[in-house]
């Protein structure tokens, strides 16, 4: 009978650790205030020249000299809420639908990002927020 | 020496104060260009003024590649050896540029001025660089320089040279005017990948940094080619510059010399007009 109650408790112990580590996969990126997407990799993708190369024109935290013909991006993120999320993957997809006349490359439309990378750029902008 | 250094002080101290004189400050720059020529050019609104463009230079790189300049500008000896291949017999006429333009070709002195040029028989623009070709193969029955090699550079620099310290008169009048305006159109077109301009950059965004790239604004782009880049290590064409920017903006390189690049140089040169023309440059 003990030994019953020990791998019964055994293996309860494994299903609840796998329960939270389920539970801690399926919302981390939410938690990272992404809702998808891989941070991570969204941080290398931006400071890559021949990727985003975002810090070619936007301040971004820990980069070296970065340009500045946009907007300092750490203070634009504190103006967006999860709710946001569209829009800020807007500005990076095809950034002439708010302004026909930015300078912004249109990452999506000319496919110089995949939308799976666009993803993972805008998990990343949200890490930023404070 | 001591007179390059003072050319080269004058080059980075006094252009703002030679523009106001030249009245050129407000007619050539490109946003005021753009509201002539209709619909096909984005309206786009010059970022700053250019002395305020200047100071942003001086307070980010000083006047480090003036300095550098006047420990000698390695373009310098194109410019000896480029009178040295002036009086150089080559081709099957038995001719040297010096059997037409006189010995070191010094009739020359001026002649850079007002290139580029309608030239009839071209249908188009002719650039100091072609027409130093046009004439090794014409009237001296020698080939053609390539581009962008050491001679080419060299005469055309050496006969820029002989026009140092006068001012650019390009015309854009009569015939030359449509290719003055096709110039136009390719420097405010948005293309390639990225969807980028030249205007865009060198217009809208002149003063900001592109990374640690401070753009350039685009009056002064014209009057100091062939000039020495540390970048390159090596001194090149204003083309080259311009293909340069093209391979950034991820479109296709148009060939030294042909049609568009020939068109930009006029475009961009006219935007100088009453500027001194400065040889060789030195930049970054
Ligand atoms: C060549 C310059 C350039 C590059 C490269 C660039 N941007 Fe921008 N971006 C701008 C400018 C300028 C603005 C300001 C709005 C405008 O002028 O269109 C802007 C605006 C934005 C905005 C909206 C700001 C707001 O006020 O809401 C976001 C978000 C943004 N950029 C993110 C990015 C990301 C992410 C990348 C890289 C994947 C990127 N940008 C690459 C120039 C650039
Ligand atoms: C995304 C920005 C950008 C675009 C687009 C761009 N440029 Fe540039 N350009 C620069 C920067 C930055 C520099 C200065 C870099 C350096 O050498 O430090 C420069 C330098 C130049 C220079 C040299 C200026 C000098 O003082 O000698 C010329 C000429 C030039 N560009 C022409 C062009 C032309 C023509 C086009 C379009 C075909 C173009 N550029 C497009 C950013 C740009």
């Amino acid at each position: 009978m003990k030994v019953m109650d020990r791998v019964d408790l055994r293996r309860n112990l494994g299903l609840l650790a796998g329960v939270v580590v389920f539970f801690m996969i399926a919302v981390m990126p939410v938690w990272a205030g992404a809702g998808n997407g891989n941070a991570k990799k969204g941080e290398k993708i931006v400071k890559t020249r021949k990727l985003g190369n975002c810090v070619a024109c936007h301040y971004l935290p820990n980069v070296e000299s970065p340009g500045n013909i946009g907007p300092n991006l750490v203070e634009v993120m504190q103006g967006y809420t999860l709710a946001d999320r569209k829009d800020v993957t807007q500005w990076i997809r095809d950034a002439r639908k708010f302004n026909p006349h930015t300078i912004m490359p249109p990452f999506g439309t000319n496919k110089i990002l995949t939308p799976k990378q666009i993803n993972d750029v805008v998990a990343y902008l949200y890490t930023l927020k404070k | 020496m001591s007179k390059k250094i003072s050319i080269l002080l004058k080059m980075l101290v006094f252009p703002a104060a030679v523009m106001l004189v030249t009245g050129t400050l407000g007619s050539m720059t490109g946003a005021q260009a753009a509201t002539q020529s209709g619909s096909k050019i984005e309206q786009l609104t010059q970022s700053m003024s250019y002395a305020e463009y200047q100071k942003r230079y001086e307070k980010y790189y000083g006047n480090f590649t003036a300095q550098m300049a006047e420990n000698g500008n390695p373009a310098d000896f194109l410019i000896d050896d480029g009178k040295d291949l002036a009086n150089k017999v080559v081709g099957s006429k038995g001719k040297s540029c010096a059997s037409c333009h006189g010995k070191d070709a010094l009739k020359l002195k001026g002649a850079a001025t007002t290139f580029p040029k309608y030239n009839a028989k071209l249908k188009g623009v002719m650039t100091l660089a072609l027409q130093i070709n046009t004439c090794l193969k014409n009237q001296m029955g020698a080939k053609p320089l390539k581009y962008e090699s050491y001679d080419q550079l060299a005469l055309t620099l050496y006969v820029k040279s002989l026009s140092n310290g006068m001012p650019i008169q390009v015309s854009i009048d009569g015939p030359a005017k449509p290719f003055y305006e096709k110039g136009k159109i390719a420097y405010y077109k948005r293309h390639g990948q990225l969807n980028f301009s030249c205007a865009i950059c060198h217009v809208k965004y002149a003063g900001y940094k592109a990374r640690s790239n401070l753009i350039s604004n685009n009056k002064h782009h014209a009057d100091h080619w062939p000039c020495y880049r540390l970048k390159w290590g090596k001194t090149g064409s204003l083309q080259r510059r311009f293909r340069g920017c093209m391979k950034n903006m991820r479109v296709k390189k148009p060939p030294f010399q042909s049609e568009e690049l020939r068109n930009l140089e006029l475009y961009l040169t006219y935007i100088d007009n009453g500027d001194r023309i400065q040889v060789p440059g030195m930049r970054m």
